[in-house]
């Protein structure tokens, strides 16, 4: 068999004789013999011809494909088993990750969030308020800001929070509320108008059974998990294998995200038992919210998307607060709801501004 | 074809083309696309090493065919040595922001470092593919400094900014002159001519890409803030869907309108580039018209966008086809003279540069 030899020093192309003998290939090369086993030689297809080189050996060795083929009796690098091996590490891998980071890391959340240092919580709030104070200013009327600190301040005593609560009402005119890591609960002027006192109260019970139980610390870490360890794993990447990988685990995340509503909305209402207080305003308050959802939007398409949002259907969380919800004293004195009304309302505030 | 002909010695003329058949990367696109998802992706490093043997083995100079020597394990230790630096640099970041306000500010040099990480990673990538080419048994290999390169670079992107983009064609040149004038084959030396890249009229496309670019951004911007600022406004005037699908739709004419203007300047850069590039006395050019990128680039996005992606490998092929079969070499070189150095190249493959999605092929 007639090959051309590159000596792996110069570019120089060598006339050169195979032999494959007992499945070794020799050949000479500036008079030394070569002896490579055809099992070691990796075959490259190169049109007609096949380049044949050996791991570590510095010759390339460049024949026609039917002859090597005659006198091999093959023509791939057919180290199969090793590809299988390969193959077999590689989909454990990947089984091993899946496993983690779908099952494992949301398992391993709760207990990450309640192992991290308060302190460490705490100081990660205080960035993350800075930073939302950029888009949300605090409301100026401090009597209604004292009002919702002291319904805070109770319900905080009452719970196993490991933070003291701090409420505070911001400028914003979307109907929302968020419980910041380390305690610190924000609740929007839109809701503050949009909502009854002991729909307020309610919120606000909901937001601090989240300081309690350590929601936004699990958040975090699951995300951490689901988010930045896919992304990694997957390497960002635009093919449609990535991002099934990564929609999976957005939904992943969303899933335990509406478990943890449901359980703050539970516990919620019991902080308000415990101070006495009325818990009706949870379900009259989601009772709200489903009707303005149906109203603005066609059916169809709330419930289908109800699996894609963080809370669950507000009907259904309507619903279970009902079962739980019991009477009791109103969250707020009507001085103390006056106050409230009153703190983000920017004319009254703000001395020499207006009529 | 086994004929023997033994170059003469002395100096060789140059002659470069690429033989890929394309319908052979559908069985390649289809395997690599399956065996990414039995292991969550992690093949792909032996995926793209495989796409890479497949066009570089279809790739011929003088009829001989060039050499892929990488291997998938050398990009998975490159991914994995990545994947361990970007955690640390996000413990950083994290435990930056827990010094309270005065972290802040020392964000801001972090995320600058990150461009000079860019610029290093690509270096870092373009040495292990170097490294990893060989030609008749004789590999490449591109000297140089990383971080050389890396700070190089951040300091062409801060002139870009500055000058509003109108830097960028000076320093493209710039970027890709190390990148060629550090090449090797064997023992003999690249070099890139930047007087003879320069003679390539960039400014002109360039403008028209500039003004396109703007043109697409102010269309973007503009219905997004017509139709997403309804939001807050007034909720019911124009149902959801249609606030999408308008917003959707202007990002799709931006990037039309984006890609048409920029094909004239992104031929010219690399007419320019091809335009620099010298070893012994052979010269490169490179025949590319707007309309020829135009239609590599409309082309691979049809095929990438009805495929689901699935069809890159054979994306990845076509382009070099297209790039290599366009391109002329003019001059001899004394091949003869080439000599084999020990000098083997990195030991891992380019992870930085996959971790910033940057690597071409």
């Amino acid at each position: 068999m007639r090959a051309r030899l590159y000596d792996g020093q110069t570019t120089a192309a060598q006339a050169c004789d195979l032999e494959v003998a007992g499945g070794v290939l020799r050949f000479e090369m500036a008079g030394e013999p070569r002896l490579w086993p055809v099992s070691e030689i990796e075959v490259e297809a190169l049109g007609p011809d096949v380049r044949l080189t050996r791991r570590g050996a510095p010759e390339r060795l460049i024949v026609q494909a039917a002859a090597w083929r005659m006198s091999s009796g093959r023509t791939r690098a057919a180290d199969r088993w090793r590809a299988f091996r390969l193959l077999a590490v590689l989909a454990a891998g990947g089984m091993g990750i899946l496993l983690s980071v779908f099952v494992g890391l949301p398992l391993a959340a709760g207990p990450l969030a309640r192992a991290t240092p308060p302190d460490l919580e705490h100081r990660m709030g205080q960035s993350l308020e800075a930073q939302m104070t950029l888009a949300f200013p605090p409301c100026r009327g401090e009597p209604g800001q004292m009002a919702l600190q002291a319904l805070g301040t109770q319900l905080g005593e009452v719970s196993d929070s490991p933070f003291p609560i701090r409420v505070r009402a911001v400028e914003a005119e979307m109907v929302n509320a968020f419980a910041l890591p380390g305690g610190t609960i924000l609740v929007t002027g839109g809701l503050i108008d949009a909502a009854e006192p002991d729909e307020l109260a309610a919120v606000i019970a909901h937001e601090v059974a989240h300081v309690e139980q350590r929601h936004a610390m699990e958040a975090l870490w699951r995300s951490v998990g689901l988010g930045l360890v896919l992304d990694a794993v997957v390497g960002g990447g635009t093919g449609v294998t990535q991002q099934t990988v990564l929609l999976a685990g957005a939904a992943t995340d969303m899933r335990h995200s509406r478990q943890s509503e449901g359980q703050a909305d539970a516990r919620g209402q019991a902080l308000l038992h415990a101070l006495g207080l009325s818990s009706t305003g949870m379900a009259t308050f989601f009772d709200q919210l489903a009707q303005e959802e149906t109203a603005g939007e066609d059916e169809a398409a709330g419930t289908i998307w109800a699996v894609f949002e963080s809370h669950p259907a507000s009907r259904a969380r309507a619903e279970a607060s009902q079962a739980r919800a019991r009477a009791g004293r109103p969250g707020f004195t009507s001085e103390a709801w006056a106050a409230i009304g009153a703190a983000c309302d920017r004319e009254s505030e703000r001395p020499g501004r207006g009529p | 074809m086994t004929d023997i002909n033994p170059p003469a010695g002395a100096s060789e003329g140059l002659r470069l083309s690429q033989r890929a058949r394309l319908r052979d990367y559908l069985g390649l696109s289809l395997k690599v696309g399956i065996l990414n998802l039995l292991t969550l992706t992690l093949y792909r490093f032996w995926g793209r090493t495989e796409v890479r043997r497949r066009i570089w083995a279809s790739t011929y100079l003088n009829d001989e065919a060039l050499e892929y020597t990488g291997r998938g394990m050398e990009l998975f230790v490159g991914f994995l040595i990545a994947t361990a630096l970007t955690v640390v640099f996000l413990l950083v970041v994290l435990g930056v922001q827990l010094l309270g306000p005065l972290g802040l500010i020392l964000l801001a040099p972090l995320y600058i470092g990150l461009i000079a990480v860019v610029g290093f990673a690509f270096f870092a990538a373009t040495r292990y593919q170097a490294s990893r080419t060989a030609w008749r048994g004789v590999r490449f290999q591109l000297s140089g400094s990383g971080v050389k390169y890396g700070l190089g670079y951040l300091g062409r992107v801060f002139l870009t900014v500055i000058t509003l983009g109108w830097y960028w064609p000076a320093a493209e040149l710039r970027n890709a002159a190390p990148l060629w004038s550090g090449l090797r084959f064997g023992d003999q030396s690249f070099a890139f001519n930047l007087e003879a890249a320069k003679k390539e009229n960039l400014y002109g496309p360039f403008a028209l890409a500039w003004l396109g670019g703007l043109l697409a951004y102010g269309l973007i911007a503009g219905v997004a803030m017509m139709f997403m600022g309804a939001e807050t406004s007034d909720e019911s005037s124009v149902p959801e869907g249609v606030r999408f699908g308008a917003v959707y739709l202007a990002a799709m004419l931006g990037v039309l309108v984006m890609v048409l203007a920029s094909a004239s300047y992104r031929a010219a850069v690399l007419r320019a580039v091809v335009r620099g590039i010298r070893f012994g006395g052979v010269r490169a050019r490179l025949n590319l018209t707007a309309f020829a990128v135009l239609g590599l680039i409309l082309g691979n996005a049809l095929l990438a966008i009805l495929s689901l992606g699935l069809l890159l490998p054979m994306i990845q092929a076509r382009t070099a086809r297209f790039i290599i079969n366009r391109l002329e070499l003019e001059g001899q070189a004394d091949l003869a003279a080439v000599r084999q150095t020990t000098d083997r190249g990195p030991r891992q493959g380019e992870g930085l540069a996959d971790a910033f999605d940057i690597s071409l092929v």
